[in-house]
């Protein structure tokens, strides 16, 4: 094996983060509170990764995260409460049947080619949709919480006192996510995409399917959202419709969009940033006024949208080689001493 | 059977008169600034709110207060449009993605702020009660509501054709260049076109203040609604808008009526996806 070639600057990263992330519980044990606003805070840069795929990537401005979480969180729950079936499974079938729908949704829109615009408002429209279906389907969802046993083992119903294994899940599935992003990316079907977001019919002539490209993207991108969905409802102990919540979608949309189009690590940057800040606002504005935080918080993601129209990825990008370079003479001028 | 049929498809047809008035703000900022404004459906709710402060505060009928609050929103559209729409026109499509979400995730936050998160509406309104026609039920302020949705598009339309201002505007919409080389100032015209828009959602807030209550997240019902129309309906036919708003009211209203009233959007959502599918430019689009 070599080594020395997993050793460079982007993996010495991930390993600081990785070590970051290990320490974090121990520091916050103490506070369930801040434990669960770092869970939350890891949902949605893992969402704002997924996104990252049908967005960033394949160009498809798609709001209807929280309708693929929702099923996710259904899916789970109901598994669970109906027939004691573990979450781990439920978790995976969610994942299946959000990827399933997203398909079905997906297959003619991308097949007709329907302008970008209108498959944003479809998306957007679905989440809205299944919201009013779960609401009037009483066995599985309705207009009370369905609360989610806790079984025997906490480790089978996935039903913890403490929100610290959540976040070590929460932690390695981002991981995972971003390994995702950077294996699409460097792969075949990440290189069509980019060029599909150049010019389409230029990428059919040379012979790549744009349909299926952006249908693996789709699908890819939905079943991330339905496996973090049944954590989701593990987190939270209970399902109900309110979890297709349209400004949810709106803001993994955005925070992708602000990270960065395209960037691996650009959305999950920009998650762990603003929600961090939305949920410092919360705790220092919520108090007065239910919904400052929010407007706040707006005003901000617009101006970031308007004087930083490619996102905050190159921001950091830039930021990261004016350190290399400052490094770089410090070395230099050191040699020149010697 | 067939008197419930005609009955929904009666209340169908006035709503979707009023459907038509709110797609009518947002087709002719996208038909001629082709501007995607996904906040449209907050504009609704926000003139909703702003015809209930002006109702109550003057003891005035729901159908009165855009007199007051089509000016308002005629200026919060002419300065959103200075301060966020112009800034996008020349950047990625995204960017005007992101500012429009944006900005419906701040208006829905500031109706949360001054209103708070109950639903609000208005006493009584002057046109109340109901007419019987043939058997039929019709509710009065549905009736009139419908009658000034008609009369303000067959208005709007007057405008676009006959005065320099609406030229300008179509012009603008037919070929951007072309139309500043004969003088005209697009950024102006947009910004005329974008008060517009805006101010007839006032009005339309304003007639479904007369009938129906409003709360800060009703907007995502109406953006919907307004898009299905335009979905259908097209681009660049005033009379197809009216059809189209008519034809979302009917389904609307005989979903309600047949299935569940929570149902209400799943019928629009199945036209929108299906004129998608089966013939993108809508039905009476010319492009």
């Amino acid at each position: 094996m070599n080594f020395k070639k997993y050793f460079n600057q982007q993996n010495t990263f991930i390993l600081i983060g990785l070590v970051i992330a290990l320490v974090i519980p121990q520091a916050f044990k103490s506070s369930q509170y801040v434990m669960l606003l770092i869970t939350t805070v890891l949902l949605y840069a893992i969402l704002a990764s997924a996104w990252n795929i049908i967005g960033g990537m394949a160009g498809q401005l798609d709001l209807a995260a929280a309708a693929y979480l929702g099923l996710g969180a259904f899916t789970t729950g109901t598994l669970l409460i109906q027939w004691n079936i573990t979450p781990w499974v439920g978790m995976f079938l969610g994942g299946l049947i959000a990827m399933g729908l997203a398909i079905l949704i997906g297959f003619p829109l991308f097949g007709f080619k329907v302008k970008e615009l209108w498959y944003a408002i479809s998306s957007s429209a679905l989440v809205v949709v299944l919201q009013s279906l779960f609401m009037m389907w009483n066995e599985v969802g309705g207009p009370t919480e369905k609360y989610l046993p806790s079984g025997s083992s906490p480790w089978y119903s996935l039903r913890f006192n403490t929100y610290v294994p959540y976040y070590y899940i929460m932690v390695t599935i981002l991981v995972v996510v971003i390994l995702i992003n950077r294996w699409i990316r460097y792969s075949k079907l990440g290189y069509s995409l980019l060029a599909l977001g150049e010019d389409e019919d230029a990428v059919e002539v040379l012979g790549v399917n744009s349909q299926l490209s952006k249908l693996k993207a789709l699908a890819i991108y939905a079943f991330i959202c339905g496996v973090v969905g049944g954590l989701y409802a593990c987190i939270y102990g209970y399902v109900h419709p309110a979890f297709f919540d349209t400004s949810m979608s709106m803001e993994i949309t955005i925070l992708g969009i602000v990270g960065g189009m395209g960037f691996i690590y650009g959305p999950a940057m920009a998650a762990i940033v603003m929600v961090s800040f939305r949920e410092f606002l919360r705790a220092s504005l919520g108090s007065q006024l239910a919904g400052l935080y929010l407007a706040v918080y707006a005003i901000i993601l617009i101006v970031v949208a308007l004087f930083q129209p490619r996102g905050i990825a190159p921001l950091f990008e830039r930021g990261l080689k004016k350190i290399q370079t400052y490094f770089a003479e410090l070395k230099r001028g050191h040699k020149a001493d010697a | 059977m067939i008197h419930t049929v005609s009955q929904g498809i009666i209340t169908g047809i006035l709503m979707g008169a009023i459907y038509a008035l709110i797609a009518l703000g947002l087709s002719i900022v996208f038909g001629i600034m082709n501007v995607t404004n996904f906040a449209h459906g907050d504009f609704v709710m926000l003139s909703m709110y702003l015809s209930y402060a002006v109702g109550s505060a003057l003891a005035w009928d729901a159908v009165a207060t855009p007199l007051i609050t089509a000016p308002l929103l005629f200026i919060f559209g002419f300065i959103t449009y200075y301060l966020l729409i112009d800034r996008t026109l020349r950047q990625m499509y995204v960017v005007q993605l992101a500012v429009t979400v944006g900005l419906q995730i701040l208006l829905r936050s500031l109706a949360l702020i001054v209103w708070q998160a109950q639903p609000r509406a208005l006493q009584y309104s002057i046109i109340q009660g109901n007419i019987q026609i043939a058997g039929f039920e019709i509710l009065t302020s549905r009736l009139i509501s419908a009658i000034i949705s008609l009369i303000f598009i067959a208005g709007l339309a007057y405008f676009l054709n006959k005065t320099w201002a609406g030229r300008a505007m179509r012009a603008a919409s037919d070929d951007l260049d072309a139309a500043s080389l004969m003088g005209v100032n697009y950024h102006k015209t947009y910004a005329l076109t974008f008060a517009i828009g805006s101010s007839i959602t006032a009005l339309a807030g304003g007639l479904l203040m007369s009938f129906q209550q409003t709360d800060p997240v009703g907007g995502v019902r109406f953006g919907l609604l307004s898009w299905a129309v335009l979905a259908l309906a097209g681009l660049g036919s005033l009379p197809g808008l009216i059809v189209a708003g008519i034809i979302v009211g009917v389904v609307e209203s005989l979903t309600v009526s047949f299935f569940d009233p929570r149902s209400r959007l799943l019928g629009v959502y199945a036209i929108f996806i299906l004129v998608l599918w089966l013939r993108p430019r809508g039905l009476f689009g010319r492009r």
